[in-house]
């Protein structure tokens, strides 16, 4: 009885343990998400991961940053499923703008969970089977370090580290912000002043805060601007710091000069980081969906980023819609929105490139929403208005102090103190640290990274899928078959998106028959099988260009006159929807 | 023993004459064979002079490789300046002026242009005063050739006017690329074109010159006959002929002003391409390039209109109220400027004019973000006016109205609206207008905008009425009465050219000449016919009996070889004329004005002695040129106590204007104070004052 006793123990905790393995990633590698990488523990991360899964990981640097850092590239590819150019590809970059680093850990984090639980999980299994990944998880590794690792504060350095004459005044990155008070953080300077001389006076519940005056009233401090002093003597302080451009306005699509679009950069692709990310995204023309994580307010993004252009296709903004609506229950809080229309205009952004160049269904999520709007019920009216307040940064509100001292503990935001300054005289530095906003507190980076990596599987997998549906072979006479063909796509994205079709962005789909003795005689699109209509196809030497591909959740159906004997190979070759192949029997 | 004598004179004037051939002087040397049509240089040749100028000048002159084309060519630019027994910076610190030559890859008159300038300025440089004065004080920068593939192109089997680099493009989309391109069927050495008869054939022989084809007039009952096709075959067996072609993209439609998108000979986007980029970074690494100075088939002195477009943001507009009602538009409604040209057209105003959407924009005030700025204009009409006169003055002749506009997404765009300095590109050489024999002067709009009232009454009433017919003015208005209009000084000349230039243009009736007999007229006069290949029959194996034939390639393009001569010389003045005006700052004098023991008030009058102004309109607004700061140096014992302690001043028209700057400082007397002036563009200068 005892034995039994303890047999049946043994298969219980057996049991359990099948149960724990089963229930966890059997993850070969460790990684935390309640932590930032800076760029050294990044390339550890990645190559540990390229280390443990090389059948699926390439790991390579697609250039270096100005400072000479290594960007990495990051390909995720099945191999024994097929090459990777005869898949669709699905792109992802994080940390184009350097202060908003998270987006670097959802890639991170993206790149762990489907090597980890290949084999295990469904979805990981297919997608790294049917799919390729590109991955770029920080596209500005100077910033991400100086964020990280230097001082630096919530807003900045969001331009890479190229020195850059912001103020014209022929001189460049003179006069940059300095951390005064040694605290880590570049915060705010104030001064108290005679009543009646200041623009601002404090809080009456909370003297951390400052308020601006209204019309009428005195005030009895002055808001500096940020910690610094005038380091080239022209009478202006902080006016030229660090860098002072756009990655994410620099790009080539609808870009415009910098009298147009702040940030732009002397010409399209002028910056090392923008280059490599081009020729990264060129050389994968497979790729049919794509992300670039930005911070913050909580937003499922598409393009256009201008209104010059005009809107997307009609039929492009129906997959965008369909992708974006069920994007927002994978994302509670995130609205699916436009940047052009519903949030301000980017001119030469990442995004519009990659939809109007590769042809790419292209999204940008905001990552994170402010903590305390995330709390309040949302106006149905003014639907964007509080994100875009919220994105600019408010300061000084009583709830943000309250998050601050409760939620955060005082890890964020330092106290203001008196410092003697060269030219102000005896000042108050203090205000929200680096960490304080638009990243999300560690204890909430695991979800913010575990959401956002769904969506984009979720996306990955929306892609097209296609299938050759049905062959089917009519003897004619002597060597001479009709194949009725179908192919099927099962998911939203067409092979071939609307922009793609209009502006002959990439090749079309192509229908081929590879064998010894097999001929194209004649070949149509079947428009209507049971009248027998169909629509003639030019022949191109046993080649047939299907111009619009397969549409999403729909078929194309083929009439194909062919002259076999043996055996041939049906082959459906799509740019963006990848290669199929059947073999078909001529008796 | 005479005949001795010569011989021995004839071998002492040849060997004089080879000692006196200095590398690529070759023009002059073949100027005796005046028929000759001019012959470009192989792009080796042109790198190896340029090599070989830099070499032997290494005082002056020193290569820079800016980059490489896309079938790995080197994009060489040549940067000439004093470098020694002169007082100015480091080359890149200077002023300096950027010659930019055949973007285009096919204007091989402007990489002799270019040559011919740097040959100049170096073999001038210590002779010539105002070529010394130009490379001890500024860097001259030369491009020779920036589209070394399309150029070499030309010396390749057989000539064709393809002007694009050598990358890959799949023109028509089959997924197959460059598999159907020209070949030269007859071998005559060019790419002609192939007529054949065809019942769908829409082209005719033209009734005047049997020569040239037009399209058949189905309202005139004409009926086409035959097809045409570019000479060569279907390679790949899609029915198309030299659908796609080897290359490419046009690195003169790839720069990132008003770039044409999905255009595939402009290029993926802007800057996809090599040279382009190679020439964009040059630049952004010479912020001290003040003018530019470009050779291509744009002639921008001659034809000042601008690509056009509508700004930014404007995809739907409003009409106003005054226009809305007249075009049966809603005021309050938006409109896509496609739907007001519709509208426009439909309403019959303005007759057969043809009217685009930019001119609607235009119309709208919506802006072109590319036209010429309205402060910047006068400089440029003032250099169209000096470049005119020169041409007369030099007898040389170029139609008008065959010079060439900007294109979109053109260089010497880039460079004025991006880039934000001058801008200025010349042909050199256009076919000329032949003379038609016992055909009088003809007046045209242009030359009635320059005449003087007392001019235009002393035309006589014959010729104004010829020139009346010519416009199609309406039948009331006769010569008699346009003069007495004139005499007494209602009208003006120009104003009535205004506007005639105004009016719907007239549509052309099928009689009348073809546009291009021009050309035939010009190789058969000039070239004794060898412009033009003549129709022959041709055996094609996909299209049958065919005939090849028509206008060589390059007839555009390579003058006779005396005209090419004149041309270019006349040009490398003009540019070394248009070098010597870039703009620069000098300090005239600082005033120092006791206000009271102590105080000092400092005036500091800053002048621009040079033509052009400090900086353009459009670079000021493109922030691309900067301002003019002057800063006042104090020692520790003397304070500022009002004024900027550095002073911003935008810029500095030329010809001497001078602007000022005060501050009051406290100093003691006797003690120096110091005034630095400095701009990117202009250098820096300095000057000091002891306090009275």
């Amino acid at each position: 009885m005892k034995k039994l006793k303890i047999i049946f123990s043994c298969v219980f905790i057996y049991l359990g343990s099948c149960l724990i393995s089963y229930s966890q990633p059997r993850s070969e590698i460790k990684l935390s998400f309640d932590h930032f990488y800076n760029h050294a523990e990044l390339t550890q991360a990645l190559q540990a991961l390229a280390k443990a899964y090389p059948e699926f990981m390439t790991l390579k640097s697609i250039g270096k940053s100005y400072m000479g850092k290594e960007i990495w590239g990051v390909i995720l590819n099945n191999s024994k499923t097929g090459p990777a150019e005869h898949k669709p590809g699905y792109y992802i970059d994080g940390n184009i703008h350097g202060n908003e680093i998270q987006g670097t850990e959802v890639a991170l984090y993206a790149i762990w969970w489907l090597l980890s639980n290949y084999g295990r999980n469904e979805l990981a299994t297919r997608l790294l089977d049917e799919r390729v990944f590109y991955l770029v998880p920080t596209v500005n590794p100077d910033s991400r370090d100086v964020y990280i690792n230097q001082v630096s504060d919530p807003d900045s350095p969001r331009s890479g580290l190229k020195p850059y004459d912001d103020d014209r005044d022929g001189l460049a990155d003179e006069d940059g912000p300095e951390d005064l008070d040694g605290d880590g953080s570049i915060t705010m300077m104030r001064k108290k002043v005679p009543l009646g001389t200041g623009t601002h006076r404090l809080h009456p519940d909370d003297p951390r805060i400052l308020i601006r005056i209204k019309p009428g009233e005195k005030g009895d401090y002055l808001l500096l601007g940020e910690e610094g002093i005038d380091n080239d003597g022209d009478g202006l302080i902080n006016e030229d710091g660090p860098g002072g451009y756009d990655l994410n306005r620099n790009f080539g699509f609808n870009w415009q000069p910098e009298y147009v679009q702040r940030g732009a950069g002397d010409y399209p692709f002028c910056f090392p980081e923008t280059a490599a990310l081009r020729d990264f995204i060129l050389a994968h023309p497979n790729i049919a969906g794509a992300q670039s994580f930005h911070n913050y307010g909580g937003m499922i993004l598409r393009g256009p980023g201008a209104r010059n252009m005009g809107e997307y296709l009609p039929a492009d903004r129906q997959v965008y819609d369909y992708v974006g609506k069920n994007g927002e229950k994978i994302l509670p809080g995130y609205r699916y929105i436009v940047v052009y229309k519903d949030m301000y205009t980017v001119y030469g952004g990442t995004i519009d490139f990659i939809y109007n160049v590769l042809g790419a269904f292209t999204f940008s999520n905001e990552l994170d929403q402010d903590p305390l709007e995330a709390q309040r019920t949302r106006q149905p009216r003014e639907e964007e208005s509080p994100d875009i307040r919220a994105m600019l940064g408010q300061i000084g509100r009583l709830e943000e102090m309250e998050y601050h001292d409760l939620v955060l503990l005082g890890e964020h935001f330092s106290p203001w103190k008196a410092y003697r300054h060269p030219l102000f005289g005896e000042i108050e530095i203090g205000g929200v640290k680096k960490f304080g906003r638009r990243v999300p507190p560690t204890f909430r980076l695991a979800e913010t990274c575990h959401r956002n990596a769904a969506f984009c599987f979720y996306h990955a997998d929306q892609l097209p899928r296609l299938e050759i549906a049905r062959t089917e072979i009519k003897k004619i006479s002597g060597h001479l078959y009709q194949l009725d063909l179908s192919v099927a796509n099962s998911r939203v994205t067409p092979s071939i998106s609307a922009v793609a079709i209009q502006n002959k962005l990439h090749r079309p789909d192509e229908v081929r028959l590879e064998g010894k003795k097999v001929k194209i005689v004649a070949a149509g699109y079947l428009v209507d099988e049971f009248r027998q209509l169909t629509r003639p196809i030019k022949v191109r030497q046993n080649r047939l260009l299907i111009e619009n591909g397969v549409p999403g959740f729909g078929r194309v159906n083929l009439r194909l006159l062919i002259e076999a004997e043996g055996q041939a190979d049906l082959i459906y070759d799509s740019l963006k929807g990848g290669l199929k192949r059947k073999t078909l029997s001529f008796d | 023993m005479r005949r001795i004598r010569k011989i021995i004179v004839v071998l002492i004037l040849t060997f004089l004459n080879v000692l006196f051939l200095k590398p690529g002087y070759f023009l002059g040397a073949q100027a005796e064979t005046k028929s000759r049509i001019f012959e470009p240089r192989s792009f080796e040749e042109i790198i190896s002079f340029c090599q070989s100028l830099a070499s032997q000048n290494a005082k002056l002159a020193r290569i820079i490789e800016i980059g490489q084309s896309y079938g790995g060519r080197k994009i060489i630019i040549l940067e000439l300046a004093a470098k020694e027994n002169t007082s100015a910076p480091m080359p890149e610190e200077r002023p300096a002026v950027l010659v930019s030559a055949n973007l285009e890859g096919l204007h091989f008159l402007g990489t002799e242009a270019a040559c011919r300038l740097a040959r100049k300025l170096i073999e001038e440089y210590g002779k010539d005063k105002i070529i010394t004065d130009i490379l001890n004080r500024r860097t001259i920068y030369i491009a020779p050739i920036l589209n070394p593939d399309a150029y070499t192109r030309w010396f390749g089997r057989f000539r064709s006017e393809r002007m694009t680099n050598s990358r890959p493009v799949d023109e028509d989309n089959d997924g197959l690329i460059d598999e159907d391109g020209p070949e030269d069927l007859n071998g005559d050495g060019y790419i002609t074109l192939m007529r054949v008869k065809d019942p769908e054939g829409n082209y005719l022989a033209d009734p005047r010159e049997p020569r040239l084809l037009r399209l058949a007039d189905p309202k005139k009952g004409e009926k086409g006959i035959y097809k045409i096709y570019s000479e060569g075959l279907d390679n790949d067996g899609d029915g198309e002929i030299n659908e796609d072609p080897p290359g490419g993209v046009d690195i003169n439609r790839n720069f990132p002003h008003d770039f044409e998108y999905f255009v595939k000979t402009c290029g993926l986007f802007p800057g996809s391409e090599s040279e382009t980029m190679a020439l964009l970074q040059f630049m952004a690494e010479h912020k001290n390039i003040a003018l530019i100075l470009n050779f291509s088939s744009e002639n921008t002195f001659l034809n000042l209109q601008q690509t056009g477009q509508a700004r930014a943001g404007a995809e739907r507009v409003r009409v106003p109220r005054m226009y809305a009602s007249m075009l049966g538009l809603d005021p309050d409604q938006e409109y896509t400027l496609k739907e007001i040209v519709e509208a426009i057209k439909s309403s019959g105003f303005i007759g057969g004019m043809e009217i685009s959407e930019e001119m609607v924009a235009s119309f709208l005030g919506l802006g072109p973000a590319v036209t010429l700025d309205r402060q910047d204009l006068p400089v440029f009409e003032a250099i169209q006016k000096e470049y005119k006169e020169r041409l007369n003055k030099a007898s040389l002749d170029y139609p008008e109205k065959r010079a060439k506009p900007v294109q979109k997404g053109s260089f010497v765009a880039y460079g004025y609206y991006q880039f934000g300095v001058p801008s200025f590109s010349t042909d050199l050489w256009t076919v000329p207008e032949p003379k038609k024999p016992g055909e009088k002067e003809v007046l045209t709009p242009e030359k009635l905008k320059a005449m003087s009232p007392n001019e235009f009454v002393s035309l006589g009433e014959e010729k104004i009425a010829a020139f009346l017919k010519a416009q199609g003015a309406p039948a009331g208005l006769s010569a008699t009465s346009l003069i007495e209009m004139v005499k007494s000084g209602k009208l003006t000349p120009a104003r009535m050219a205004e506007m005639l230039e105004k009016m719907p243009a007239r549509s052309i009736p099928s009689d009348e000449e073809h546009p291009e007999a021009y050309l035939l007229t010009w190789s058969d006069t000039a070239l004794q016919g060898k412009g033009f290949v003549n129709w022959t029959i041709f055996k094609h194996p996909s299209l049958g009996e065919v005939e090849i034939g028509g206008f060589v390639p390059g007839l555009r393009l390579l003058p006779p070889i005396d005209l090419a001569e004149k041309a270019i010389d006349f040009h490398v003045d003009w540019y070394l004329e248009l070098m010597s005006r870039v703009a620069e700052i000098q300090i005239q004098e600082i005033k120092a004005n006791k206000l009271s023991e102590g105080v000092y008030e400092i005036n500091v009058f800053l002048t621009n002695p040079a033509w052009l102004p400090t900086s353009t309109a459009q670079g000021r607004r493109a922030m691309t040129s900067w301002p003019i700061r002057v800063k006042l140096n104090l020692n520790k014992d003397q304070e500022l106590f009002s004024g900027e302690p550095v002073a911003i001043i935008p810029f500095i028209n030329g010809s001497g204007e001078v602007k000022k700057v005060t501050w009051t400082v406290k100093a003691k007397k006797g003690s120096q104070i110091s005034v630095e002036a400095s701009s990117p563009k202009l250098g820096k200068v300095s000057r000091s004052i002891i306090l009275p």
